[in-house]
């Protein structure tokens, strides 16, 4: 197999707007962005819940959280299936090898990193910025929001990786996707398909596709933190 | 102490490839997927003393890999290709092993009607107009280019909304159309493992031009130095013996024949 020809096809591919190549880019993009959108949000007050409040469980809770930072993809996918499936309980929505369904398992799998990073943010707070608000008569609500508004760099950043976590994430978009053509197959199930036909031109495309995407959160990643004072 | 552990545990790793002579033997997904390479893989082991490592594709993946030189030998199930593949001289010789015939599977409540259609092209034609959900392969597998001979033998571009290219294996596309209530085409072993779990039925079969031969090819030690052609041919020898023939004929899935043989050459 000569890689220099295959690379060569690649860049090729690319430049000329192989539609097919950009469908599957952008359902990658669409997946990922509204799973992150979806789970940012529940994500944040959580993280900050559990950074700001005592209760009852919230050791167990944070412990919890961090374990789930490393739960294996493909087990959320398993359990999604069964859930999806048409016998199973949620069967009944018919979801299972929708995008519909991709976007669930990368919200489950971002959250996870979400929560962790927003309680890390909020626990890095200077405390003077809530006890500020409260002091000049703001509601817990706005109280909050002003403690995430002076840590939202570091919450950001815990978007991004969440990004890159789901945006190559292969085993559940395989198996609760089914890599269907046009709909549910994103970056990394058709490179994973395109190197099992020995189809190394498209494969390497979209590995490049990926990789810039990887390469942009870092450097975004690297912009936050100049930002966000934290070196 | 630990030193000369890690100089042990390295040794060890070192010689285990040298323990067992091996195979590498790459499969279609519908061999894998029926469970007929769980019958006949242990059983060439135990004849042999060979271990086999089994790598799992789409019939165009596994010739690929052959005409690489990554694997000693293949089985698959698309003749001509196998015949490329000898007569480029990546592989020795093509050997008939099984045969069974694919079939037209679908929801019972058969939308697009096609049930009882035994003309396998007049089955795709209606599946077309009636723009049914049909969910491909999509993988250049063997069921895959048996599928494009079909569309093309029909006089039609499979292309509309309902027409799902999957990408992924035998099994999983059985699922996905139990799933989907999708139509897909088969090997009749593969769906009579996934039968029940699926609830698909077959709705077309019989036609000549549904036949499924598999066949095996050695990869050739002339052209690819590294290859294990003892273990090869001695793999090739036992799966068109009378021993190995018993035990695909033997084969059954809910008390039914999927496999048989001699393939007669066609």
């Amino acid at each position: 197999m000569d890689i220099l020809a295959s690379t060569r096809q690649a860049f090729a591919l690319l430049l000329s707007g192989d539609a097919e190549i950009w469908t599957i880019v952008w359902i990658s993009l669409r997946v990922s962005l509204i799973a992150l959108a979806v789970a940012t949000p529940p994500a944040v007050v959580l993280g900050y819940a559990l950074a700001q409040q005592r209760f009852p469980g919230r050791r167990i809770l944070v412990v919890l959280i961090q374990g789930l930072l490393s739960f294996p993809t493909v087990v959320v996918g398993l359990i999604l299936y069964i859930l999806l499936t048409r016998q199973g309980p949620l069967g009944s929505w018919q979801l299972l090898f929708t995008q519909e369904a991709m976007i669930m398992g990368q919200a489950v799998i971002a959250f996870p990193v979400l929560t962790a990073f927003a309680l890390a943010a909020v626990q890095g707070a200077d405390p003077r910025a809530h006890e500020t608000a409260v002091s000049l008569g703001a509601s817990s609500l706005r109280a909050a929001l002003t403690t995430l508004l002076e840590v939202r760099f570091a919450v950001v950043a815990g978007v991004f990786n969440g990004f890159g976590r789901v945006i190559s994430e292969v085993g559940c978009a395989m198996m609760i996707g089914g890599n269907i053509a046009g709909v549910t197959r994103n970056i990394p199930t058709a490179i994973a398909l395109e190197t099992s036909k020995g189809d190394f031109a498209q494969g390497i495309a979209l590995g490049v596709v990926l990789m810039l995407f990887a390469l942009s959160i870092s450097v975004a990643l690297g912009m936050l933190q100049g930002r966000g004072g934290l070196k | 102490m630990l030193f000369r552990f890690a100089a042990a545990l390295c040794l060890t790793l070192a010689a285990l490839p040298l323990n067992a002579a091996e195979l590498r033997l790459a499969a279609t997904h519908t061999l894998q997927d029926s469970g007929l390479l769980n019958t006949l893989i242990p059983a060439f082991e135990a004849v042999s003393g060979i271990k086999v490592q089994l790598a799992i594709g789409g019939s165009g993946q596994v010739i690929k890999l052959a005409a690489n030189g990554d694997v000693d030998a293949i089985l698959s199930h698309v003749k001509t290709q196998e015949e490329k593949l000898v007569a480029s001289g990546a592989g020795l010789k093509r050997h008939a092993v099984a045969f069974n015939d694919f079939v037209i599977a679908g929801p019972p409540q058969d939308p697009a009607r096609i049930r009882g259609t035994q003309d396998a092209v007049a089955a795709m034609q209606k599946l077309q107009s009636a723009k049914a959900r049909f969910i491909s392969r999509g993988d250049e597998s063997g069921t895959h280019v048996k599928e494009r001979e079909l569309w093309r033998a029909a006089g039609v571009e499979p292309k509309w909304a309902g027409y799902l290219s999957a990408g992924v294996g035998m099994g999983q596309v059985l699922m996905m159309a139990g799933e989907m209530q999708a139509y897909t085409l088969c090997d009749r072993a593969t769906f009579a493992a996934f039968r029940s779990r699926t609830g698909m039925e077959i709705l077309s079969e019989g036609d000549a031009r549904l036949y499924n031969e598999y066949g095996v090819v050695a990869v050739n030690p002339a052209r690819f130095p590294g290859v294990q052609a003892a273990a090869a041919s001695k793999f090739v020898a036992w799966l068109t013996s009378a021993e190995a023939q018993r035990l695909m004929t033997g084969f059954r899935i809910g008390g039914q024949q999927v496999f048989f043989v001699p393939a007669t050459a066609r």
